[in-house]
């Protein structure tokens, strides 16, 4: 887990200590409740065009899930992580608003479009309710809320909390990234395409990929932002035409 | 560098080109007639002498279609075009096929007003197949913005192919030799749209396939092992409020099948253009 700035302890305990350590260590206890899929943010319900795949079978194997994995964490890369970045370097309402309206132009598959929705909103109220220190929060919800201007996108709502909450840039993208590959596999598990500890397993052996990849994508300017796996957007769309399905997306 | 201009406008009740420029290599074909003189749209051709385009080439084109004409362009490039009331453009390219070691880059801008209609195929094939190049260019990139009243993007898609630590494009792409999207907007192509929707819904639906009939089986069993990948996988989405745009997406592992797609799905547009696309 990467550390935070704050967080140096040096000799003994202080009754003094200084405030931006406790406040530090207080953000590493946020980031991992925003990280842990127990936060109920219904990412459980998208499967990131997997379950598509799998029925036009382009993913059969475990070792096709693999290389579906990198490709997601690819894309994701490529066209959200700018998106994410610019949220949290100026987390205000109209950075937000134009972040959102931008990536709805954007997101030109229906299907991942209707999936950031759901999944930025269910972050913003959640995240709205669980860090009631940030009060911003809860009024920048119901403020868009109100004037039905805004879809609340999944990546720049992540941006702006991890921004409001005081995670550095770099962490942020990172854990964008990690979420994402957190869910992907996760559903991989639900479709009996991988058992849990193989899933496990492979998340582990990915884990240096989306470094990789997180590295190579992140602090870009939204101009740049690009689809960089056709194949991917094109059978997640399919999505909708699967006769029975588990997942939403 | 200079840009190409076109300017099709309505002049005594047809649609004509007022405007024509363009700049070596590249040249403009205005045939009189492209089609059936019932049609009233204006077609054009590029050429490029030498028959393609190489290294440091760039090609640029401003294009205005005035209100209520219709233009239709055969070729893509750097564009920047502005379509007026109930104004039609029609941008049908071949695919490009980059060869190898190539580096490829357009962008392409599209002012709209809420009465205009847009018909965009942006293609890529692999390369030169029977030379054993798939997907062996260097780098290839596409942006198409579509922008309402000149101010609000309405549809922004960049498409980046290029090489990465982790998988060629190939990898990216699997076995599929074309890559191909389709945007249908405004209220000239209303009709094509809920047909396209329809169509491809249909042809999808026949192509996917649960993995296995019994739950909780891993992937050695199961028929799907033996089903092959559709060799044609397409998809549709809308786009712009109230759905006023459609965009479909292909991967194909023929460009034939593609051709066939575009001439089946567009052959409805003779009746605006004189001819059908594709053909």
């Amino acid at each position: 887990m990467q550390t935070v700035p704050c967080m140096e302890f040096v000799g003994e305990a202080n009754d003094n200590k200084d405030k931006s350590s406790s406040s530090g260590s207080l953000r590493l206890w946020s980031q991992w409740q925003l990280l842990d899929s127990i936060l109920p943010t219904g990412g459980f319900a998208h499967s990131f065009g997997l379950e598509a795949a799998m029925q036009a079978r382009l993913v059969i194997s475990p070792e096709d899930l693999r290389t579906y994995v990198i490709h997601v964490l690819e894309n994701t890369g490529s066209l959200l992580l700018p998106f994410v970045y610019a949220a949290a370097m100026s987390p205000d309402t109209q950075t937000w608003h134009k972040l959102d309206r931008l990536l709805n132009a954007m997101l030109t598959n229906e299907v991942g479009r209707k999936a950031s929705i759901a999944q930025g909103s269910a972050l913003m109220r959640v995240a709205a309710s669980v860090f009631s220190e940030i009060p911003s929060l809860k009024m920048m919800r119901s403020e868009a809320l109100s004037s039905g201007a805004v879809s609340f996108h999944h990546a720049p709502i992540f941006g702006l909390v991890c921004g409001l909450l005081g995670f550095e840039a770099e962490t942020t993208q990172k854990a964008y990234m990690f979420v994402t590959m957190r869910d992907v596999i996760s559903a991989a598990t639900r479709l009996n395409l991988v058992g849990p500890l193989g899933a496990a397993v492979l998340q582990h052996q990915v884990a240096p990929i989306a470094e990789d990849l997180s590295t190579k994508w992140m602090n870009r300017a939204v101009e740049e932002a690009c689809q960089t796996c056709p194949l991917l957007d094109t059978v997640q769309g399919c999505h909708s035409y699967l006769f029975s399905r588990l997942f939403c997306s | 560098m200079e840009r190409g201009k076109l300017v099709v406008e309505r002049v005594e009740g047809r649609s004509t080109l007022t405007r024509c420029f363009s700049k070596y290599p590249f040249k403009f074909i205005v045939p009189n007639k492209a089609g059936s003189s019932k049609a009233d749209a204006v077609w054009i051709y590029t050429i490029t002498y030498g028959g393609g385009v190489v290294s440091g080439d760039s090609m640029a084109c401003d294009v205005t279609v005035g209100d209520g004409a219709t233009a239709v362009l055969t070729t893509q490039s750097s564009t920047k075009a502005s379509i007026g009331k109930g104004a039609l453009l029609v941008v049908i390219p071949d695919p490009v096929t980059c060869f190898s070691t190539a580096k490829y880059s357009q962008i392409q801008n599209f002012k709209v007003v809420p009465e205009s209609s847009l018909l965009l195929v942006d293609w890529i094939t692999s390369g030169r197949h029977e030379r054993g190049e798939k997907w062996a260019f260097s780098h290839y990139k596409s942006t198409n913005h579509i922008l309402l009243q000149g101010n609000e993007t309405l549809f922004l898609d960049t498409t980046s192919l290029e090489h990465g630590r982790h998988g060629g494009i190939s990898e990216r792409l699997q076995d599929y030799q074309v890559i191909a999207m389709i945007v249908l907007l405004g209220p000239k192509l209303k009709l094509i749209q809920s047909q396209i929707q329809e169509d491809v819904k249909k042809l999808m639906s026949q192509q996917l396939r649960l993995p296995s009939v019994s739950a909780g089986c891993s992937s050695e069993s199961g028929s799907s092992y033996r089903l092959p990948k559709p060799s044609f996988l397409a998809s549709c989405s809308t786009f712009g409020p109230k759905g006023a745009g459609v965009v479909i997406r292909v991967a194909s592992m023929t460009t034939e099948s593609v051709y066939n797609f575009l001439q089946d799905q567009l052959a409805s547009l003779e009746a605006l253009l004189g001819a059908a696309p594709y053909l």
